[in-house]
């Protein structure tokens, strides 16, 4: 089990508070950081903007990314990230509503890791994210650290 | 009038022959802005008669012409009478002899003449385009829209079974047994919704999709869907008949949806009876190539309400008899309608339906 934390770039307070509560729910212990907007994503995930400074915060473990984002949307957090040697490698599930073709290719085109569309039903969805974070967290074998800044 | 009679000697025979034959309307216009031949397409497009208009100022067919058709005005020109394009796609208004105006597109091209420069201006009436992209502009919105209520609508409805969940399960005892009944019906009707949502997103992406039509046997298709049918319940006895080959052009993916709603209603309004059967075929049909049908002996419909079954969200048989969401007829016609083909049912209640449909519409290939 890993100590970094799960970054959830969710804008609607109500999928925030149900996705928390899901997570609570599992044995998923990581600390949840929530952003609520993309912008607010990259100012977290890539401090000074390209300056070649790590992370103030802790790297996340995962990301788990919504698409229709205030200011910044999502496939263009996966887009920055994905060019940025510090954040290449961190997994990043796109969890929304959407099930456009368009919306899944873009995603996996920029670089997502997974594309899971949240289900109506609460039950569904806090068993969606749980198996999210069962397999992301605890099956997975993420990059090793070293490759992140080395990259 | 003077002016026709000086200029048209310039122009030989074989060119005014060109300007009739050309399939669109054509008018020539001298330098200084009058009509000096005009061909039958143009007389029909504007409403008037060649004698009315040769020597008149061009403004009597375009009212805005002015700067725009006239040679004299365009510098460039006069200083290069040559023969050559001028411009295309220029957006102007025509004007009819009822004084009606339509939209235009005029391309112009300058023809040398011994005594000047002649400009040979080709005129399309573009009302119909023109309604074709306030169409495609209208679909695109629709699309967006759609989109967007797919959305929006979709994370409020999650909040409400969420937190209606969270309800149950943290003061469910407070609830009682009634409120927790309600909650539970909150539950499941936003589920419900849901399903709804993601419906119209599915009919909007049929109408869409781009067809791949292809030769296909139906009957295989029917047959393959029998057994899968059959492996779902492999308690019940169903007899099958299935007509093989029935070869059609169609979208496979999409001609595969609407046998398997049809088979599906088929198996699932003949759960109540022993001797269930349900049969794939076709007969003769005087507007298509080919016209399919799927009979069963189960529940029926009552005839009178036979325009409603292909409505989206339409049900004629109570949910708990026969659960549904009352949205598979309705894409079975959206379906086959983007074939060209038609949809209808026949049936009795308690003896059974047939649903046809008919691809291949004869003349059109």
């Amino acid at each position: 089990m890993t100590s970094q934390p799960i970054l959830l770039v969710e804008d609607s307070p109500d999928d925030e508070a149900l996705t928390l509560r899901a997570f609570k729910k599992s044995n998923i212990s990581n600390e949840v950081v929530v952003v609520r907007d993309g912008a607010e994503a990259l100012a977290y995930l890539l401090p000074g903007d390209g300056d070649g400074d790590g992370l103030d915060a802790p790297c996340p473990a995962l990301i788990l990314l919504d698409l229709n984002l205030p200011k910044v949307g999502g496939v263009e957090v996966l887009r920055r990230m994905r060019a940025d040697a510090r954040t290449r490698l961190i997994p990043v599930v796109v969890l929304t509503s959407s099930k456009l073709e368009e919306d899944i290719l873009d995603s996996y085109r920029s670089g997502a890791n997974a594309y899971v569309r949240k289900p109506v039903k609460f039950a569904d969805f806090a068993a969606a994210v749980q198996s999210v974070g069962v397999f992301w967290l605890l099956l997975n074998e993420t990059a090793p650290g070293r490759a992140l800044e080395s990259n | 009038m003077q002016i026709v009679t000086k200029m048209i000697p310039l122009v030989d025979d074989a060119f005014v022959a060109l300007l009739e034959a050309v399939p669109g309307a054509m008018v020539c216009i001298a330098a200084n802005g009058r009509l000096v031949l005009v061909n039958a397409q143009a007389e029909r497009l504007f409403g008037y008669e060649r004698a009315e208009l040769i020597g008149q100022p061009v403004e009597i067919l375009i009212p805005d012409a002015v700067g725009g058709l006239h040679l004299e005005h365009q510098a460039d020109f006069a200083a290069d009478p040559r023969h050559g394009p001028m411009g295309s796609g220029l957006s102007f208004d025509g004007r009819r002899r009822d004084a009606s105006t339509f939209p235009a597109e005029i391309s112009l091209s300058a023809i040398g003449t011994d005594e000047g420069t002649l400009v040979a201006a080709a005129i399309r009436d573009v009302t119909a385009q023109l309604r074709v992209k306030d169409l495609e502009r209208c679909n695109h919105d629709l699309e967006s829209f759609i989109y967007s209520v797919s959305h929006d609508v979709r994370s409020p409805l999650r909040a409400l079974s969420g937190y209606s969940e969270l309800l149950l399960e943290e003061y469910g005892g407070v609830l009682g047994e009634e409120g927790r009944g309600y909650a539970e019906r909150i539950v499941a009707v936003s589920e419900q919704m849901g399903q709804l949502i993601d419906y119209l997103l599915y009919l909007s992406r049929i109408s869409r999709a781009e067809l791949h039509l292809q030769s296909i046997d139906l009957g295989a298709e029917a047959g393959r869907i029998a057994e899968e049918i059959q492996r779902r319940e492999p308690l019940r006895r169903i007899g099958f008949t299935i007509q093989k080959p029935v070869q059609a052009l169609a979208d496979r993916q999409l001609i595969r949806t609407v046998l398997e709603n049809l088979l599906d209603n088929a198996w699932k309004f003949t759960s109540g009876r022993d001797d269930a059967s349900i049969e794939f075929g076709t007969v003769p049909n005087s507007d298509a190539v080919v016209c399919c049908y799927v009979r069963d002996n189960g529940a029926g419909f009552d005839p009178a309400y036979a325009g409603q079954l292909f409505q989206p969200f339409q049900r004629l048989h109570a949910a708990r008899d026969f659960p549904g969401t009352g949205t598979g007829l309705a894409s079975v016609r959206l379906i086959v309608e983007r074939h060209g083909g038609h949809v209808w049912a026949e049936g009795t209640v308690g003896a059974g339906a047939t649903f046809y449909f008919t691809l291949d519409r004869k003349g059109s290939a």
